[in-house]
């Protein structure tokens, strides 16, 4: 009886370290991977309250049969912004285009520069940053 | 009758290794179990949070490419993200998209780029609506336009 006790505890134990082990291997990383997940969302979200643009002015010049456009934007918000990731629409409609600097920081501007734009008249510009925070501004080509 | 009380400790013991063996056994199948699909879980629940897009367009100038309506879709969040039909679903004013009315200028798009989408005109009318986007990870977006 003594033997039989011993035994059976003996294997009872080894499966409960080994349970351990299988809660603590798998269990840490997946609880580590979402808190980390967590932070990240967290801190986009942070960074999308602390981003705000003002577009300030829009000049245009004479390029051949279109016009290159001149846009200012200031950073009014509180995070630094690569322009690298800006979006423009100029009448709904993504366009390429430049920039005088690669990090807009807060209090700065920088101009945009969209070139080769056609059409006459008023015309609707939308500036979105890297994180999907957006500005609209109207102007018209002569 | 010595034999027999030596026979029948060993038939004990033999029992015993048996039933603690199939009993850590259970135990640890259950554990292993419940914790694959915790670790599943937590990458679900991982890539929900990673997993973010918005619709960037103009809702008053919804340009067009041939019989399609253009929406520019923008990764927002740090993960790819799957633009395909499969992965995304859409609704105009509450009715689905079929997925042959609709697809994708990438197959993927990375943080902070910017796809097309294409939606074929038969789809909207003129007038105002609401697009429903609902992607990867049930992540969705609502956007309303006038066409």
């Amino acid at each position: 009886m003594g033997f039989s006790l011993v035994g059976a505890a003996a294997i009872i134990g080894v499966s409960i370290l080994m349970i351990i082990e299988i809660i603590v291997s798998t269990g840490v990383p997946t609880i580590t991977n979402v808190d980390e997940a967590f932070d990240e969302m967290r801190n986009r979200a942070v960074d999308q309250v602390q981003t705000d643009i003002n577009i300030t002015g829009v000049t245009s010049l004479v390029n051949g049969s279109g016009y290159d456009i001149n846009i200012t934007v200031e950073n009014t918000g509180s995070v630094s912004l690569e322009t690298a990731n800006f979006d423009i629409l100029i009448n709904g409609t993504i366009n390429d285009f430049s920039c005088s600097k690669s990090y807009i920081h807060p209090q700065n501007i920088v101009y945009f520069n969209v070139p080769s734009i056609t059409g006459l008249g008023a015309q609707k510009l939308k500036v979105i940053t890297n994180n999907g925070i957006s500005d609209y501004y109207e102007f018209n080509l002569p | 009758m010595g034999f027999s009380l030596t026979g029948t400790h060993v038939v004990f013991f033999i029992a015993s290794v048996i039933i603690a063996s199939a009993v850590s056994g259970v135990f640890i199948a259950v554990i292993d179990g419940v914790m694959t699909s915790f670790s599943e879980r937590g990458k679900i629940i991982e890539e929900n949070l990673d997993t973010n897009f918005i619709i960037i367009n103009d809702p008053d100038n919804i340009p067009t490419s041939g019989s399609f309506y253009v929406f520019y879709i923008k990764n927002i969040g740090s993960r790819k993200v799957a633009t395909t039909n499969e992965t995304f679903n859409l609704f105009i004013d509450g009715e689905i998209v079929v997925t042959e009315n609709f697809n994708f200028s990438d197959t993927s798009i990375k943080p902070e780029e910017v796809t097309n989408l294409l939606i074929d005109n038969s789809e909207i009318l003129a007038g105002d609506h609401t697009l429903r986007a609902v992607g990867p990870q049930d992540i969705v977006d609502e956007f309303i336009f006038s066409i």
